[in-house]
């Protein structure tokens, strides 16, 4: 294991805050940049995202070329919001319509790589209370300033709400901690580095997302790490401090969801690299207790699991990118 | 038909362009938390934004006051202020974390006075957009403690210490779109506070209860001859005391102002209320304090000065209504230095001093645009006359 990448590829946002360097860096390197929003029903969050995101990083500083929400079906405002401000919208169900519908966060970011048209996206949680944008030039700083970084992940002092306008703070992580970080020692050590890997906000190079899978729910932020450590290792990436991140609690019986479906995605992809062997099926329902009239009950949620192939696989997509690139 | 009145139309539509700095700068000042006397954080962001917009000078004056100057062409012409105060009521002093809409901006403080300061800091980069260039400086301040017992003290300081003549002033509130407040009040605002020291007890036939003698108080107030000229009243606003329901109470206040449009009424009856507190301080044996927190002299613009009826023409003009009330702010340390001056509200909206304050988005454009017209004719000499 690298010892010495945590020193090297761990920056601050605040390394990166001279918004006219950053431009100028953009502008040398000839790349365009998208900012993308994955949404399912945040209408209480999302027009600040775009506002602040908009105002800051196209208006005052053209550091972003555009700002793309895909949004996975939303039951409230959210998409009426987005599009009030002037970003492009996008229901997942309708890009690539053709193919089979699935209804993820990964599922819109794998799609969001469609219709963007950035050499570098930037994806960022549409659920986030303290949101400045410092939280998308953080994570473009390494990715301009280097050549051979070309993945950047977030990673934060997580205070939790806890209810309106108080907040707890520590906390938040726990996935990470009780599980993601344990399997991640047993198996890959190197990658334990990484403070938080299921944060939801990370950028990269298009070249790097579209050739990797994309698990279409909780398992996308794992899966891509240990795709793109295996495929090009751990000196690709660097992780950005944003500090403070404020974002909704979930309780203990989804925590649980997530990590069903974060162990199940490990184990799958560890596999798959041939690390280890798996004599039996796993199974698709995540099995948890509730006490009713004071008997326990069993809630069984189904967490079946769909992945994307590398995005460069689909014909549209060859058409639309790797054409057009070959002509260039 | 004057200029500025024929640009208001392209000012709104112009303004609408960039509503999302407009509302950026009241969602990333409006959620650093300022209560009076703990503005600092606040003060250094704005400062901060100005200078990002490459605003001629900017710096916090060494009372605290965050200014920016616009240098203008004439080097003779008195500067022109436009003012929003910075402080909030709230004393909530974790990051606030507002909400936006399509429609709307809510959260802690935003209707006193977040959007009126995100509003002023994005004044640089408004009168860009719309090429506008003044022959007076415009100095933009976001004045210090100015709520409650802050007593207007930044603003005071700010113009005790100005050292040239100026030329009018423009004090921005987040609310009510169509207000224009040209006098105040002469206005005493004070606190009587009943306490009964504990030890003291044992020795009474009657145990005194604390409430029970602000109610007297109260009593004796609502028996004071008020004037119908000037006009003048006395609100009790605030009370709090007790601790449960079925235990003496041992402290309670109440806080009131003294409203009139003559200031020796005001200290008139100021100096009777302290007679009151006296009186029955010592018939119940009580500790019973009255305390000034603040106070403004009554002051006004003639109803008929030019600037009163171009800003009435202005709102007119952009289809708003226009009221006229008393207002507490800057304005009337303005007025008694003699410097034209009045209040204008930005935009419309409810539950002003709640968690749930709200502002609606639309309306803001036209009240943004008010502020270059006037500025315009201010500079044209409209209060020069």
């Amino acid at each position: 294991m690298n010892k010495n990448w945590i020193k090297s590829n761990t920056f601050h946002h605040s390394a990166f805050s001279d918004l006219k360097r950053l431009v100028a860096e953009k502008q040398r390197k000839k790349v365009a940049i998208s900012l993308c929003f994955p949404t399912l029903n945040e209408e209480k969050t999302i027009a600040k995202e775009i506002i602040i995101m908009k105002s800051e990083l196209m208006i005052r500083y053209p550091l972003l070329d555009e700002i793309v929400v895909i949004d996975s079906g939303s039951t409230d405002q959210t998409r009426n919001i987005a599009r009030s401000y002037d970003v492009n919208v996008y229901e997942a169900n309708n890009i690539l319509p053709h193919l089979q519908k699935f209804k993820g966060k990964g599922e819109n970011l794998w799609k969001a790589l469609h219709v963007t048209h950035g050499d570098i996206i930037i994806y960022i949680d549409a659920d986030i209370k303290n949101i400045h944008h410092r939280f998308a030039y953080g994570l473009l700083g390494p990715l301009l300033f280097t050549d051979k970084i070309r993945f950047t992940k977030a990673f934060y002092d997580r205070p939790i709400a806890v209810g309106e306008n108080k907040w707890r703070p520590t906390g938040g992580g726990r996935v990470t901690e009780l599980v993601t970080r344990p399997l991640f020692s047993l198996f890959m050590p190197g990658l334990t580095q990484i403070l938080q890997p299921l944060s939801g906000e990370y950028g990269g190079y298009r070249s790097i997302f579209e050739s990797i899978p994309f698990h279409i729910g909780y398992g996308v932020e794992t899966g891509m790490l240990m795709d793109i450590y295996e495929k090009w290792g751990l000196d690709v990436m660097a992780q950005v401090d944003l500090d403070r991140r404020v974002h909704k609690n979930q309780d203990t019986k989804a925590l649980g969801r997530m990590a069903f479906v974060i162990i199940k995605t490990f184990l799958s992809r560890i596999e798959s690299q041939l690390r280890i062997t798996i004599s039996q099926d796993m199974c698709d329902e995540m099995i948890q207790y509730s006490l009713l009239n004071n008997q326990l009950q069993p809630d069984i949620c189904p967490l079946e699991q769909h992945e994307r192939p590398p995005i460069k696989e689909i014909p549209e997509y060859r058409e639309k990118f790797m054409t057009k690139r070959k002509h260039c | 038909m004057d200029k500025y009145l024929e640009a208001l139309p392209m000012f709104v539509d112009k303004i609408r362009e960039i509503r999302e700095i407009v509302i950026s700068n009241i969602v990333l000042l409006g959620q650093i938390p300022a209560p009076t006397f703990s503005e600092k954080r606040r003060a250094e962001h704005l400062v901060e934004r100005l200078a990002e917009v490459q605003v001629d000078e900017c710096a916090i004056d060494d009372y605290g006051n965050p200014i920016g100057v616009i240098r203008g062409t004439s080097q003779t012409k008195p500067p022109i202020f436009v003012v929003a105060h910075l402080d909030t009521f709230s004393e909530v002093r974790d990051d606030l974390h507002y909400e936006v809409t399509d429609k709307i901006i809510s959260g802690i403080g935003v209707s006193d006075n977040s959007a009126a300061l995100g509003v002023l800091v994005s004044l640089p980069e408004i009168f860009k957009r719309l090429d506008l260039q003044f022959a007076s400086d415009i100095v933009l301040v976001a004045p210090i403690h100015s709520l409650g017992r802050g007593n207007l003290k930044g603003v005071r300081k700010l113009l005790t210490h100005w050292p040239s003549p100026i030329r009018g002033a423009l004090c921005l509130e987040s609310v009510e779109l169509g207000r224009l407040n040209y006098f105040s009040y002469g206005m005493i605002r004070s606190e009587i506070s009943c306490s009964i020291a504990v030890q003291e007890h044992g020795r009474r036939r009657y145990e005194p209860n604390a409430i029970l003698i602000l109610n007297e108080v109260i009593n004796a107030i609502l028996g004071l001859g008020l004037p119908q000229k000037p006009r003048t009243q006395i609100v009790i606003g605030r009370i709090a005391g007790g601790f449960d329901h079925g235990k003496i109470a041992h402290d309670a206040s109440i806080g009131f102002e003294i409203q009139s449009d003559s200031d020796a009424m005001a200290k008139v009856l100021y100096a009777d209320i302290r007679d009151i507190v006296e009186g029955i301080n010592k018939m119940f044996k009580v500790e019973l304090k009255l305390n000034r927190i603040s106070n403004l002299n009554a002051t006004r613009l003639n109803y008929n000065h030019p600037l009163i009826k171009c800003a009435s023409q202005i709102l007119n003009h952009l289809g708003v209504e226009v009221f006229s009330e008393p207002s507490e702010s800057a304005l009337s340390i303005f007025l008694h230095k003699k410097i034209p001056a009045i209040t204008l509200g930005i935009t419309w909206g409810t539950n002003f001093h709640q968690n749930d304050a709200m502002i609606e988005i639309e309306p803001m454009y036209k009240g943004i645009a008010q502020i270059p017209a006037l500025l315009m004719a201010i500079d044209n000499g409209v209060c020069d006359e």
